[in-house]
């Protein structure tokens, strides 16, 4: 929903002109899709309103010129006039989308039923049967075209598709229920319970004194990453995505998750446009734990003034933690 | 996890540490971060790197709080991937594009036991021209 603040930013006025050149070029395309200008723009608009808010920095005319060659303004026209009922739009829409739509459906239902469900209630919404002040609201008014329409409508199904498993199990949680979907499952963690070993009295003391440390150190190293480091280490282990998968989500050359990772490289300088590979990853990755280890290990020095001999106590610890994940066990998930 | 990477042997343990603390992070966390979840635009814009770095830095700055956030996109990229070689298939070209209750009748009928007028009953009512303008052309002109 848009604040008062949101509302009131100003658009700038090289914004509407070049808003109008972009609709112009989008009507030669499609002209039966029955949108006018001032609906296109007034859509634009909001958008526009929500990347200024993105953030606080000031933002500058030629990053607004970027911002908006950049939307995908030919499905954008679609789904407005989708959104608006017209027929042609409509129909258009059906011809290019619905078998992607149900091809999707398919590979996320556990079922051929709970895939025609979804299919059947991803329409419905699309079209729209709620009514707010007597005009009908379509799914499609929701679609900005910041990213393609297809990407946009494999959100809706994964949401559908959610809600149709909430709707069958009301008592279960949303996390809950993602894990039980189709293919590529949430991969739930169980932590294990340490084995039920006899821990000889010393070791259990030296365990005890020494897993706050570590701990506290892990916590403070993961902390201090930056944010996208942090979310790479986060779909690896937490997520379980493979190298290809996390390759994938970068590809786009202009993805800034790429360009903060590769900041410091000349090599993008040199190709900009070179793929990512799995083994790239792997050197971000390595780079990450890298990083982590020299925190922790200077946490375990400084902030809790650990000798030498006890800090190598620590790294044994580690390797118990590996081998049982006894560390953790009395951490609160966040 | 797969253990293809070149690490020493205190990278391997800082590697096996953080593989427990970030699961034990997520397991069966409460998927709230402060505010609310993204909205279905902006995750697929991300999930598809559209985003400028204006954008993507509060984004991603949620998704390592929201758990709920973080596993819908890395559905979205298994998604993604598992159509990446699959070409786009559009459906056979009908000569007359079809009324808008004829695309989403089989769709009601199904989710509504047939009755169609409950989805349709709102439609705003056809102006008198627009009436006369359907008797003489009853489907849209094609598209150029």
């Amino acid at each position: 929903m848009m604040t008062e603040a949101t509302q009131q930013t100003e658009i700038p006025k090289e914004c509407e002109l070049l808003i109008e050149e972009i609709f112009n070029r989008c009507v030669e395309n499609a002209p039966n899709f029955g949108v006018s200008l001032e609906n296109y723009k007034d859509s634009l608009r909001k958008t526009i309103r929500k990347f200024i808010n993105s953030s606080n920095r000031e933002v500058s005319a030629a990053e607004l010129t970027d911002f908006l060659n950049q939307i995908h303004a030919d499905d954008l026209l679609l789904a407005i006039g989708c959104a608006n009922g017209n027929e042609r739009a409509w129909w258009e829409f059906d011809q290019n989308h619905r078998k992607f739509l149900e091809r999707g459906a398919r590979h996320l239902a556990n079922t051929d039923a709970d895939a025609r469900d979804v299919v059947d209630t991803v329409y419905i919404e699309l079209y729209g049967t709620r009514v707010v002040d007597g005009e009908r609201v379509s799914k499609f008014s929701t679609y900005s075209g910041r990213g393609s329409i297809r990407g946009w409508l494999r959100t809706v199904i994964w949401h559908s598709l959610v809600d149709l498993h909430r709707a069958a199990h009301e008592e279960i949680s949303l996390d809950e229920m993602t894990e039980t979907m189709g293919e590529g499952q949430f991969q739930a963690f169980i932590a294990e319970e340490p084995p039920d070993t006899e821990i000889a009295l010393d070791e259990k003391i030296t365990v005890e004194r020494y897993r706050p440390a570590v701990v506290s150190s892990i916590e403070k190293a993961f902390s201090t990453l930056e944010a996208h480091e942090k979310l790479l280490l986060l779909y690896y282990h937490a997520e379980s995505l493979k190298l290809r998968e996390i390759a994938r989500l970068i590809e786009n050359p202009a993805s800034p998750m790429r360009g903060w990772f590769q900041r410091k490289s000349a090599s993008r300088e040199k190709n900009p446009e070179t793929r990512v590979h799995e083994s790239t990853i792997m050197r971000w990755l390595e780079k990450s734990y890298s990083k982590v280890l020299q925190t922790f290990l200077a946490e375990l020095r400084g902030e809790h003034k650990l000798r030498e001999n006890e800090v190598a106590i620590c790294l044994e610890l580690i390797k118990d933690e590996i081998a049982n994940r006894s560390i953790f066990q009395s951490l609160k998930p966040t | 996890m797969e253990n293809t990477l070149k690490l020493n042997s205190e990278e391997l343990q800082i590697q096996g540490l953080l593989d427990s603390y970030l699961k034990r992070r997520t397991a069966g966390g409460s998927s709230t971060a402060a505010g609310s979840h993204l909205d279905e635009d902006t995750l697929s814009a991300f999930v598809e790197g559209s985003l400028s770095e204006r954008e993507t830095l509060p984004v991603v700055n949620h998704l390592v709080d929201c758990s709920f956030c973080r596993h819908v996109t890395t559905e979205l990229i298994r998604f993604d991937l598992a159509f990446a070689d699959v070409p786009v298939e559009i459906a056979e070209t009908e000569k007359q594009p079809a009324k808008i209750s004829e695309i989403l009748s089989g769709f009601v009928a199904r989710l509504f036991g047939g009755n169609e007028s409950a989805v349709f009953a709102h439609q705003e009512q056809e102006k008198p021209e627009d009436a006369e303008a359907e008797k003489t052309e009853d489907q849209p002109e094609p598209k150029e």
